[in-house]
């Protein structure tokens, strides 16, 4: 019997899963938040930041990982189009330009930002510390137009954006490495000041940066997305998703911990 | 000869790209400037030679009809989609952001949540108490897992609500991160980045050349 649990059939894990995964998602549940001190602080940023300052929005994640950052992504272009600071969109990765170019008109829409005056996007090019160190000479170098083929020197918002010099923050919206390259080579090499959003996986990586002072502030995973929510006041898939990824979490934990008590009670048994 | 002439380059280079690092002189930042852009012209070949590899390494694997050859196909038939939809369209042509929009996006995701279940699945099968490191992982990544949540708090502040502590689950998950994971990540950060200090000026100064190929 004990082994049989031990040993359970891992589809029945998968059914739990399916089930604590769904019955959230239609039935969202509302859960208390408390907003942790990375996120404050990349709020505050912004939210001192004056009216027409400029920065740039880094959508480096991929249509696999979109869950965590695009929320992030929502909520600090609802905060910059609301604070009237301007945005520029901009991504490392081949296969997400189609992805931010959406979003970015979607928020844009909701919050009447105009295009070519409250935001822009760039789109992509390839490599990314060839792009990052490029950008810090010229941005017109790396990005000649935006991602609709306009010059960037006929877009009205870009008429005084040279390089780094003229931009606020860098918030890198990542689901890898990215933050590294854009700290190493944006932040050491030009003192920009970047910010960054990232999925659940990399939190960890992140807290030297953020404790050295080269992140001023860090949207960690779900959780980010929805203490930065809540500061807006605005719920929206941030809160959804964390509150899904509770019962994930809890069933996880759960499994693991009578995984443990069977494994504990098989090998006092066979001793 | 063939050997000589990329050694020297790289030499050159990694030397003036180093000088530049750390002279503001005019003429070191126009060198650097200079160098930046012909990197950022090079840059976009890497991409063609990746295609060029996935194409060659496909064709083989259905020329010689290996294992599973016919999936090989449809790298081929997505290829060709999308070549013969974006290149003439553009990538915001109505078509090629259906195709994007309803095939490679829910399929990527799709992928990457399977892994919800695997890990849930690895976790109950593998995250066991065996040995004391196990021990302090295990406890370790209980405690992230649960303060990353609202609900770890929601839990703490009602069903431990007789400990003089509130919100004990994510400030225990931020001290981990702060303190421990924080040391240990600088740790890391140190080691390769001397690693990659030591390693750079080996390709620089010629040591290290498995770069060129040939096993030298």
């Amino acid at each position: 019997m004990l082994e049989k649990f031990m040993n359970m059939d891992r589809r029945i894990i998968f059914i739990l899963i399916a089930v604590v995964v769904i019955i959230p998602t239609l039935i969202p549940v509302s859960l208390p938040t408390t907003v942790s001190e990375p996120t404050q602080k990349l709020y505050n940023y912004i939210d001192a930041l004056p009216p027409e300052s400029t920065i740039i929005m880094a959508f480096d994640y991929g249509p696999s990982s979109l869950a965590e950052p695009e929320p992030m992504a929502k909520a600090v272009l609802q905060h910059c189009f609301n604070k009237d600071v301007r945005v520029i969109g901009l991504t490392l990765y081949h296969n997400t330009p189609t992805l931010a170019h959406n979003l970015m008109r979607k928020i844009a829409a909701e919050n009447d930002a105009t295009y070519g005056e409250d935001y822009v996007f760039l789109g992509y090019r390839p490599g990314f510390v060839q792009v990052i160190l490029g950008m810090g000479t010229n941005i017109a170098s790396v990005f000649e137009t935006d991602y609709d083929g306009t010059a960037i020197t006929e877009i009205p918002m870009m008429k005084n954006v040279t390089n780094y010099d003229q931009i606020d923050l860098l918030l890198d919206l990542a689901a890898g490495s990215t933050t590294g390259f854009w700290i190493v080579y944006a932040n050491t090499r030009y003192n920009l000041k970047i910010a960054a959003g990232v999925t659940g996986v990399i939190i960890a990586q992140m807290y030297p940066y953020l404790q050295t002072g080269q992140l001023v502030g860090l949207m960690p995973g779900y959780l980010g997305a929805t203490e930065y929510e809540k500061l807006l006041n605005a719920p929206g898939a941030g809160t959804v998703g964390l509150n899904t990824a509770s019962f994930i979490h809890l069933l996880i934990i759960g499994l693991v911990v009578l995984g443990n008590i069977a494994f504990f009670i098989h090998r006092r048994r066979e001793e | 000869m063939r050997r000589q002439v990329p050694l020297v380059l790289c030499f050159l280079f990694g030397m003036a790209m180093i000088v530049t690092q750390f002279s503001p002189h005019s003429l070191s930042q126009e060198i650097y400037k200079e160098v930046v852009s012909w990197v950022l012209i090079i840059s976009p070949f890497a991409l063609i030679l990746a295609t060029l590899t996935l194409i060659q390494t496909h064709a083989t694997r259905i020329r010689r009809r290996t294992e599973h050859w016919r999936y090989s196909l449809v790298v081929f038939a997505g290829i060709l989609m999308m070549v013969v939809v974006g290149i003439p369209l553009g990538p915001q042509n109505s078509v090629f952001e259906w195709l994007y929009n309803n095939v490679q996006v829910p399929m990527d995701a799709t992928m990457f949540s399977l892994l919800a279940f695997f890990i849930a699945s690895a976790a109950y099968r593998a995250f066991r108490a065996r040995a004391f490191e196990a021990t302090l992982l295990l406890v370790s990544a209980m405690i992230v897992m649960v303060g990353n949540v609202p609900i770890g708090d929601y839990v703490w502040n009602t069903v431990l609500s007789w400990i003089p502590w509130e919100d004990g689950a994510s400030k225990s998950r931020q001290w981990i991160l702060d303190i421990p994971n924080l040391a240990a990540r600088r740790g890391i950060i140190l080691g390769v980045s001397l690693g990659v200090i030591s390693q750079s000026i080996r390709i620089i100064l010629g040591i290290e050349r498995s770069y060129l190929g040939g096993g030298d």
